[in-house]
Order: C-alpha cells, then structure tokens, then sequence
C-alpha cells in the first residue's frame, strides 16, 4: 500500500556537487501537506533571517506534494518555494504542465538545492540517474528556445523547466518556465534559480505511484470525470479559458487601465478573449491529468517582427499587460507576454513593472535620456520590448526596475511611490480593488505579497455591497485558507472554482490517496497554520510591527475610480484601518498586526511566538481571548 | 416562450434551477434581451462573465428564440 509518496528526497549541494538521497519524511509531509507548507517549514527551519535570498544561505525547493501525479481530476502542479527575493519572506510559486508528475514518477518528493554552483549547471534526473550537468552553452539561452535546445539534447519525452536572461541577471520577478508556456511566475522563483546558477531542471519518470486505496480512488474520480463532463461551464471554459473575463471585469470596474489609473478601458474590445479565440488561437492545451484544458497555445505576428508562438494570454497577462499598458491590439499583448515569457519575467509583475514607468514616463520622471534614446508610451510595443529588455540585463535605469515597482519607485522619488501598485514588493494581479473592499484586503494581507490567488473576493464584494467594509475580513480569511490548500497538495484550484468540486470530494482523494483519513477543517487548519508561520517569519526577516507592511500605496484611498462605472468610487484611509483592525481581530492578532502567543500555541507554533517574544514583535494577548474559528466561508444568497 | 437558463459553481445558487441540478425552466416574452430576462428573474447580469449557447458566445443584449438553451458563466479568478 502506498501514500501518493514516490519515497525519496535529494538533497543537491550545488557547490560541491554532492547529491545525497534521503527517504522522505512522511511525517513532514503528514503535518505540512506538500507544496508551500512543506517550503514554509524548511526555509523557517533551515535559512538564516539575515540570509539574503539570492546568497548561498537561502535554499531553493521543489516538491510536487501528495497529490500531484496522481489518478485525480488536474493532479498537476509542481511548487517551487525559497525565501522571496522580491519580498523577503516566504516566497512560493507552482505551475501546472507536467514536471510534478514526471518528478513523482522519477521517484522523488522533495528536491532541496543548498548553496551556489561555481558555475551554470543544470539537474538531470533520470528515473535512477540524477546528474548535475554543465550549461554554459544553455547560460545566457532566453526561456523558451533553453527549453527546446534541452529537448533536443536530452529528448523530447524529458520534462524542462527554464530560467531566462532576467533569473539569470537576478531580476527580482523573474519566473521559471515549463512546457513552453507555463510559469511558477510569482515571488521571483527564478532569480533564485538563477542566483545559484542553476540554468534549467530536466525530468524523465518511468514508475508508477502507489497509493493507499486505487479501487476507491478510481471509483471516485470515474464518478467525477463523468459528472464533469456534463457540467454546463465545461464546454465553454475548454474553449475560451480565462481570457474572457477581460470584458467582464472592465464592465464592473475592476479592470486595471493605465498603471491602475482607472478601471475602464475604451479599446477592451480589441483585447478581450473573444479577439484571443478569433485570431491567435492555434489549439488548446491542458496539464496532466485534465480534461479542462484552459490552456490556449496561440500565435501573435506583430508587423516588422517575427511570429512567435506561446500560452496566452490568459486573464492575468491579458488585463496586466493589455488595458494596464493601453495595448489596442491582441497581437502586441501576446507579443508582450512571449516578451516575457522568453526574457523569463513574471508577466503579471512584468505587466505592472512596465505600466509603473508607463506612468513615470508619461510624467516626465524619466525621459528618453534615461531610456538609451527610447520613448515608454501607452500602447507602443515596440517600447515596451526595449524597456524589457533593459530590465532583463539590467542596463541603465533597467537595473531599478529589475528590482520590481517598489524598489523602482525609492529610486525615483518625487512621489512616485504612490502609484507603484505593490504590496510587500509584490506587483498587485488583474484586479483593481478601489471599488472592491475585499479584494484590496486580500493583496493587503497576503503572505507573498499582493496576489489574486490567495483570495478573490470581487464576486462576494460585488453581491455583499461594494461600498461596504463590514464582514469582508472573516471571508477574506476563509479563502486565505481555504484557497493555497490547493498549492500545498499542488493540484489545480479551477476544478473547485468552475466544476463544483467540492471541498470534501477532493479531500476524500486526498485520503485515498495518502490514508491519512483527514476531514476539510483538519486541512484549513493546517492551511492557517502555514500562514502563520509565513506571517511569524516575515516579521522576524523585516523586523517591524507586521501592520506596517499592509499598506498598499496611497493611490488606493487617495484617487477614485476617474471614468467608467466605478467613476467617483473609491475607499478612504480610515476605512483601510478599520478593514485591518477588522482583519487582524479576526486572525488573533493584536492590533500591530502581529500574531499572540496564544493563537501560535494553538496552531502548533510555540517555537515561532517564543522567536517573536526574543525580537519585541510578538502580539499582546487580545482581551477577550482568540477568536475560536478565524475566517467564515461565505455564503452566498439565493434570488 | 420557454427558454432553459443553465449555470454552476455560486452562480447555479443564484439561478434557483428548477428542472435538474443545474437547469431553470423561464418562460419569458418573446423579443425580450437576455439581460432583461436575467433582470426578470432577479440575476444581476454583472454576475454573469459571458452566456454561452450551440457552441458561441450568446450576447446578453441578444433575444433568446423559443426553447432556446443558455449557459450562463460565472466570473471566476485567473490562473
Ligand atoms: S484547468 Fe487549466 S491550469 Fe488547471 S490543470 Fe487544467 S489546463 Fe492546467
């Protein structure tokens, strides 16, 4: 009987080479689930708070969790985790493709790089055979083509995850690429990568997985598979994928428009999912183990330059670097997202980086003079290819934007904070939050900076009133819980979200899989006690009360909505407070945003409070005790 | 005229489906815009991300015919 565990970890020392072979922990993986939980622990555990992220104290992870590889609807993901470069705090980022599966099927769980190679290198394992090789003729390959050249080398059948120019170079959200159009693109996985020379990791897996009850497993997923196909947002989620939720979101003012200035963009018609389907759409394509295939494999032609082939856009790169860049054709987003997928950045922080000096531009705090001659207009592609490219080699002031829009804008100066639309570092994703409460809490407090996946709240700020502050925090904390489970036992979240899965299924494969005969609240629990420890660890890296970095930048409460439907909307300073007040008596935290000794007690987290308690920044017991449920699911009224 | 309005995930909550799990039975007049005939039923179309029906996008400012079946899709986070 098996545990969804292939059995074995690597631990690779890239200075000296060394590989050893471990047997997994089970009970890390027991009390940490995998994914992000299992990357929380052991860079709390074993990185020093002092470590810069891209020295050779921080350690780079990856591990596919217990459910990745396994016979269940979208078993796909694969994590990455280290300390944040981006951030300075837990950083964590998965994709789907096809890497988790083949590491599983290699026979291993967990890969934990320690140190720097002396030179590029890049990890071969096959199934046995695990080498690390030299890649000086891969060093300096953008993303893509690294990828093919691999392929050819090594066979098409190895499964290739990529760093590009920008990892290598240390651009702080640089991404790691797979499956030619797949990124773990948040929090700066790849300037890890690159920063321990670490070109590219290549997997071929020929076993099988064991787990604990396959006649139950396949009993289930069967009933599933067989629902879903019937589901009424099948059919139209394989075909159109993410990208038409551009039009909607303009229509209801979230959708960022000109570095977030407003949230209504008049081209929307030339950039939305219907002009993705019409005219670059070349096929779909899906992870392993899924029958949705959101993926869309297109081709862009920009006059002048070559065609190019990629994934995307999906909603996030469309509405980031579409309305967010005044792009008015689909072709030139496409263009943009090859741009950076090629150059190996994230192309949502790559969206916000270039809309961030858009704007800076447009203001005239940086000129041409800085720009090697170049202008940074709205809607020119052919500028934005030649500030990315500044960026990825960090030429001229491409060096400060390289560090992301929060770095960026301390250079600058002269206000421009206020519109480096970041949280923690981290580039805020498609929505603006203005004129939805709960949204901007959620990239308020997220763990890794501003980012959608942890909580999306626009629907519920929308059907609860999107003036109205009061209860968005419990829900926010739901879905900060409820939502990265999916990351920790990497598999994809948009079963639950499009195809009503629900909770208790997908838990019940996780116990067929593993035998761990867990319920939902056990795995929310385990969920909270990784974002403690995440909250606990960003504190003793950054040293300051946690409230203080859970601002986003004044143009969230100074500036409303300008245009459009959300025109005059927006929140006021006083109502931030109080959502965060609201937010951290929800948490049991103290009002300085830092967790009690009691709540950490009772996740599990004495050692965490009594390392808070030797620093100042453990929070003061609240009065009337921790709150005994933190977060409420919301429920959504019926008509 | 009868149209079949169909949805999942929080939207099906809000559609109230009355023929099978997913599926409300409207009867409506004809000439009427979907987003009119969501307005009847008390859907507010900003819930709705697009209509989908016989393979295409169904524009929510375009009349249903008789028997005709709609799929209504939620919004939902990008990837
Ligand atoms: S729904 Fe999309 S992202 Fe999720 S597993 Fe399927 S193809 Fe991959």
């Amino acid at each position: 009987m098996g545990n969804g565990l292939a059995g074995t970890t690597l631990r690779i020392n890239l200075k000296t080479s060394v590989v050893r072979r471990l047997p997994t922990d089970e009970a890390l993986f027991r009390r940490w689930h995998g994914g992000r939980g299992i990357t929380a622990k052991l860079i709390y555990d074993e990185v020093p708070r002092e470590a810069d992220p891209l020295g050779p104290e921080n350690i780079f992870i990856m591990n596919a969790g217990v459910m990745s590889g396994a016979f269940i609807p979208a078993g796909s993901k694969v994590s990455f985790g280290s300390v944040s470069p981006l951030t300075n705090g837990h950083g964590d980022s998965n994709m789907g493709g096809h890497l988790g599966p083949a590491l599983k099927f290699a026979g291993y769980d967990l890969v934990v790089f320690e140190n720097i190679a002396p030179r590029p290198v890049y990890l071969v394992i096959d199934d046995e055979r695990v080498e690390l090789r030299d890649a000086s003729k891969f060093w300096g390959m953008k993303s893509l083509e690294c990828e093919k050249a691999l392929k050819d080398e090594l066979g098409e059948d190895f499964e290739v995850a990529t760093i590009g120019p920008a990892g290598e170079n240390g651009v702080l959200f640089s991404c790691i690429t797979h499956d030619f159009g797949r990124q773990a693109g948040r929090t700066g996985q790849g300037a890890v990568m690159g920063s321990k020379r670490l070109k590219a990791i290549c997997v071929r897996g020929s076993k099988s997985l064991r787990v604990h009850d396959l006649p139950e497993l396949r009993k289930q997923v069967t009933e599933i598979m067989l629902r879903t196909r019937k589901h009424p947002n099948m059919e139209p989620w394989q075909k159109y994928g993410t990208a038409f939720f551009i039009r909607w979101s303009n229509d209801n003012a979230v959708l960022p428009t000109y570095n977030f200035q407003t949230t209504h963009y008049e081209d929307t018609d030339k950039i939305d999912g219907d002009q993705l389907v019409t005219k670059l759409l070349v096929t779909h394509k899906a992870c392993f183990g899924c029958w949705m295939n959101c993926g869309k494999y297109t081709k862009a032609v920009v006059p002048g330059k070559p065609a190019v082939y990629l994934e995307g856009p999906e909603y996030e790169t469309g509405a980031l670097c579409g309305a967010n860049l005044g792009m008015k054709d689909i072709h030139h987003v496409a263009y943009i997202n090859w741009l950076l997928d090629n150059l190996g950045m994230d192309s949502m922080s790559g969206g916000g980086v270039v809309a961030f000096g858009m704007e800076c531009y447009e203001r005239g705090l940086i000129t041409e003079a800085d720009l090697e001659g170049h202008a940074l207009r709205w809607g020119e592609v052919d500028d934005v290819e030649h500030f990315l490219d500044m960026i990825a080699h960090r030429r001229g002031i491409g060096d400060w934007f390289a560090g992301g829009t929060k770095r960026a804008a301390q250079k600058i100066g002269k206000g421009s904070e206020k519109f480096a639309m970041q949280v923690k570092g981290q580039e805020m994703s498609g929505y603006d939050g203005r004129w939805a409460p709960g949204m901007l809490l959620s990239y308020m407090t997220a763990d890794i900076g501003a980012h959608h996946n942890r909580s999306w709240t626009i629907t519920v700020d929308m059907a609860e009133g999107r003036e109205r502050i009061a209860g968005r925090a419990k829900i926010v904390i739901y879905l900060q819980h409820i939502r990265p489970l999916f990351d920790t036992w990497c598999i994809c979240r948009l079963f639950w979200g499009e195809l009503d899965i629900t909770p208790e299924e997908i838990v019940e494969s996780l116990n067929h899989i593993t035998g761990w005969g867990v319920g939902v609240d056990e795995c929310l629990r385990t969920s909270e006690m990784i974002w403690n420890l995440n909250r606990c660890h960003y504190l003793e890296r950054n040293r300051a009360n946690g409230r203080t970095f859970d601002y986003p930048p004044a143009r969230s409460w100074e500036d409303k909505i300008p245009s459009g439907p959300g025109k005059g909307k927006g929140l006021t300073r006083e109502q931030i407070e109080e959502m965060l007040d609201d937010y951290y008596d929800e948490r049991g935290w103290d009002r300085r945003g830092n967790p009690t000794r009691a709540l950490l007690e009772d996740l599990g987290l004495g050692d965490a409070a009594d390392n808070l308690e030797k620093i100042g920044l453990l929070g003061e017991p609240l009065p009337g005790g921790i709150p005994k449920v933190r977060g409420e699911k919301y429920k959504p009224k019926a008509f | 005229m009868v149209i079949y309005l169909k949805a999942g995930s929080e939207l099906r909550l809000k559609l109230n489906p009355d023929v099978d799990f997913y599926t409300r039975r409207v009867e409506t007049e004809e000439g009427k815009t979907l987003r009119e005939i969501l307005k009847d039923i008390r859907l507010a179309p900003a819930f709705v991300a697009f209509a989908y029906s016989e393979g295409r996008i169904f524009s929510l400012d375009r009349a249903p015919r008789d028997g005709q079946s709609i799929t209504l899709q939620p919004p939902v986070s990008g990837g």
